[in-house]
């Protein structure tokens, strides 16, 4: 009996879903995106991984986000109402929240109603990042940043259970709008935490409805609903019909106004009707998949790119026919390859610059990167402040001659005398390439190399534990600070902490410090950009490359560019559905 | 007294040997390899690839194949011979190069799981009893593991290299040597040659080694050709893995450059790996059928 009724659920659910999506032929109005990883779960507080953190983003908001048309990124108040007093001291920061904002309709609030937001709903959410029993994953972000929070995080460690209405003195709220930071010491990058999903508002009455299921009822105040989260190939968010009114912004940079980004301008949003996401875990079935309209942008598979991009890096004819054009952006990242500062062989500084010198990064881009990427010149990428534009690094090779002298100034003419130096990467084809050719490139001023590939936890274990001479690893931005990038170098930083390479050089430390807790302004770029060129002239690591985003995108697509913060982007996005139509039946 | 009359009976049966008319087994084998052209082609390929191992072990070919020979991906041609991978390396001399990690894999391997094998099925099969119960139920224990994670495992512990694959391919292939081994020396020590060996004094080990064993060494044979191709097929799968050896061509890494190459149409590499290791497990088969329709005393005359 038990097995026909749930038969029969499902055949119901079966002709439901198909209702759905004939009336959303109708409207023709939705998007199709395609994530190639699955997703954790849609709470705020364990979205560490770019793709849960993109969906946790459909349907939370937080107090600010980035703007979507401006260039360098620039915050903007979201659920706050403005951007925030900060006190004199850069210690106290007070938020004023948007009225009218309601949470989606749920059955865990009274007769099923989405209730107004309140300043207290913060609160909740971010002692719920801190809750010691919940393991948030976030909780890195303000790690000893608030006032009382570390402290209550640990009364309530050792207690059975916590207690969420002890007030903690940095995380007030003043009324029932108002809302108000206080900070141990001045961090200028608070704010961009606040843009960040693991921040973002939860009710109190759906955490205490769903419990554990919690993970898989998702009820925030944003532009798309999302009923129950199951584990599936495709996630179907549709329109909140109670969004606040968010419209589109009037004001862009330059370079998005020429492009034609204000077509929507003022208009409400979110701009679309549904939002299917696709999970495709293989890369050649999602590239069919965009190829044939069903997914409307995809960043090019590496091992597609020569087909679809000449080498003068524009889309070739049989894709431009179609309607489909490249975008190309850099993206906020490094590669590079470090030493471990903790071993005497490499404090020697000569040693560290003959075998940056050696290492040809050129011909690297060539072979990985299909010539794509920008090679990195310091610890800096290019679009944040701190970045020196055209700068060029003494010690960027490749310069075989150079290399060799400098080795043998730090006293290993030809090599001789060093021991064979261990060179850790992830496992994984690429990788072990990358590895094969860093051997080849030391081989040639007599440096021998040792590649061993590890599982990308054993990796990160053995840099921890300091077991690494050698090792190869990339870094991408949190949020556009240089800070972000430059704590990588910071010595009191190192591992656990970021700083695997233990670089501990105390002209570097002494200028971050003070750099840390300045706001920006013109005199923290100049710190930014002195450490930058140290961390050239002492090349802690082999810098590689900054790699750029090649991305596709359907003609029928408005509004869409490749951003390095996509949480959110799915309410500015538009679909023309007429010239949709057209392009289907020339696919 | 005993000693004297036990060495005297040694004596007459040591003249009774040369004695014997009809050819032994061995001998019969190996007028029937001989004749069997497929199995001489296959001895003749294998005695090629052990020769090119051991000049490449040797350092006299192949010791270039780190040199950039010519662009990345350089098409075959009469200038590259199977043409060039990613660095603009020889694909051939990658190839030669695999041979040797290949063919040492497979001899070293199938050795180690020979040794552990007979060792420990004929001790089964021989003393019998709680012996013959522990081993049993060691093995069973050990089988139930499945083999690739045990790989895995050892090869995680052990550390990667050429030694630990070595190891690790010798500890998980012995299993069903031993089965084969138990079984055969369980029927052949209470057969009447084996009773006379105990009358006459012979001890344990004497029994074991010198007469029951030369009666179950054809198994050991057989047994050894089919290792050594399977240890060679592993060993690529492992490379493939990224979990065999490091730093060095093997078929099995070429296979694995050649998954993301394909996409460009550079085939080469996959070509010339699949193609060196299925000629060598080709005719490493065709010789181990050979000599088990030879050795197989239940086949003779067929």
């Amino acid at each position: 009996m038990k097995k026909f009724t749930s038969l029969l659920v499902a055949l119901v659910l079966i002709s439901g879903l198909i209702g759905c999506t004939k009336k959303n032929k109708d409207t023709g109005r939705t998007l199709n995106l395609s994530i190639p990883q699955e997703v954790k779960g849609m709470d705020p507080i364990y979205a560490n991984d770019r793709y849960s953190s993109n969906e946790v983003g459909r349907v939370y908001e937080g107090l600010l986000e980035y703007h979507y048309l401006k260039r360098p990124y620039t915050l903007v108040p979201n659920l706050a109402d403005a951007m925030p007093v900060v006190s004199e001291d850069g210690l106290t920061y007070t938020f004023k929240i948007r009225k009218g904002v309601m949470f989606h309709d749920d059955a865990s609030f009274p007769n099923g109603k989405g209730r107004e937001l309140v300043a207290e709903d913060f609160v909740y959410s971010i002692k719920r990042l801190a809750d010691p029993k919940l393991q948030g994953l976030g909780w890195w972000l303000l790690d000893g940043k608030v006032k009382g929070l570390n402290e209550w995080r640990k009364k309530y460690s050792e207690l059975p259970k916590v207690d969420y209405t002890e007030v903690v003195e940095g995380l007030k709220t003043l009324d029932k709008y108002t809302l108000q930071f206080k900070l141990n010491k001045p961090f200028p990058q608070f704010l961009y935490s606040l843009a960040m999903p693991f921040t973002f508002a939860v009710a109190k009455e759906v955490v205490a409805k769903y419990g554990q299921e919690f993970l898989n009822h998702p009820v925030g105040t944003g532009p798309f609903i999302l009923p129950v989260f199951q584990q599936t190939k495709k996630i179907t968010y549709v329109k909140s019909p109670n969004f606040r009114k968010k419209l589109y912004p009037t004001e862009a940079s330059e370079e998005f106004k020429t492009a034609g980004f204000l077509e929507d301008a003022g208009k409400q949003l979110p701009l679309v009707d549904k939002v299917v996401v696709n999970v495709i875990i293989e890369s050649q079935p999602r590239w069919l998949n965009f190829l044939k309209g069903k997914i409307d942008f995809i960043g090019i598979p590496k091992d597609n790119f020569d087909s679809a991009v000449t080498p003068s890096r524009t889309l070739s004819e049989e894709y431009i026919s179609k309607g489909i054009s490249l975008l190309v952006n850099p993206s906020l990242d490094i590669t590079y390859t470090a030493f471990n500062h903790d071993l005497k062989l490499f404090q020697n500084v000569d040693l560290r610059r003959a075998m940056a010198l050696a290492y040809d990064v050129v011909k690297s881009n060539e072979l990985f990167y299909n010539n794509t990427a920008l090679p990195a010149q310091s610890v800096v990428p290019p679009g944040i402040a701190g970045n020196i534009k055209n700068y060029v690094s003494s010690f960027r090779g490749p310069n075989v001659d150079e290399a060799k002298k400098l080795l043998a100034k730090a006293g290993y003419p030809e090599g001789k005398g060093l021991p064979i130096i261990t060179y850790d990467c992830p496992s994984g084809t690429v990788s072990r390439q990358i590895g094969e050719y860093v051997k080849k490139q030391m081989a040639q001023i007599g440096v021998r190399i040792k590649v061993i590939n590890n599982p990308w936890p054993e990796l990160q274990k053995k840099i921890t534990k300091r077991q690494v001479m050698l090792y190869g690893i990339a870094w991408g931005a949190d949020y556009p600070d240089a800070e972000n990038f430059l704590q990588l170098l910071y010595g009191p930083n190192k591992s656990p902490g970021a700083n695997g390479s233990g670089y501990n050089n105390p002209e570097f430390n002494k200028l971050f410090k003070t750099s840390s807790i300045m706001q920006d302004s013109p005199e923290r770029t100049a710190l930014y950009e002195k450490m930058n060129r140290i961390a050239a002239d002492q090349a802690p690591w082999i810098y590689g490359v900054h790699r750029q985003n090649f991305t596709l995108r359907h003609s029928f697509l408005k509004n869409y560019m490749s951003t390095d913060f996509e949480t959110g982007q799915a309410q500015y996005l538009n679909i023309d559905s007429k010239l949709k139509v057209k392009v289907l039946e020339k696919l | 007294m005993a000693h004297t009359s036990v060495q005297s009976v040694d004596e007459i049966s040591l003249e009774k040997i040369p004695s014997r008319k009809s050819k032994s087994l061995w001998d019969q084998a190996m007028e029937n390899i001989f004749r069997d052209k497929m199995a001489m082609t296959s001895l003749i390929i294998v005695g090629i690839y052990a020769l090119i191992s051991i000049l490449s072990a040797l350092g006299v070919i192949a010791a270039d194949w780190a040199v950039e020979v010519g662009p990345s991906y350089a098409p075959p041609s009469g200038e590259f011979l199977f043409g060039t991978d990613i660095f603009g390396r020889s694909v051939f001399t990658k190839m030669i190069k695999g041979t040797e990690v290949a063919m040492s894999v497979g001899l070293v391997a199938a050795c180690i799981s020979v040794v552990i094998g007979v060792t420990l099925g004929s001790i089964a099969g021989y003393f019998g009893g709680k012996v013959d119960e522990f081993i049993v139920w060691f093995y069973t224990c050990f089988q139930s593991i499945p083999t690739i994670m045990l790989l895995v495992a050892l090869s995680f512990v052990m550390g990667r290299g050429l030694v630990s694959m070595y190891v690790a391919l010798g500890l998980t292939s012995w299993v069903n040597l031993c089965r084969l081994i138990r079984g055969e020396v369980m029927r052949h020590k209470d057969r009447e040659y084996v009773q006379a060996a105990t009358a006459l004094g012979g001890g344990h080990a004497r029994k074991l080694i010198k007469h029951i064993f030369p009666n179950v060494s054809h198994l050991v044979i057989i047994s050894f050709s089919l290792m050594f191709q399977t240890a060679i097929k592993t060993e690529v799968i492992l490379s493939y893995l990224g979990l065999g050896v490091q730093g060095r061509p093997s078929w099995g890494t070429m296979i694995d450059d050649a998954k993301l190459e394909l996409a460009r149409g550079v085939w080469w590499q996959l070509g010339a790996a699949t193609l060196a290791m299925m000629i060598v497990v080709l005719s490493i088969n065709l010789l181990g059928d050979a000599l088990r329709d030879a050795l197989d005393p239940k086949l003779k005359g067929k």
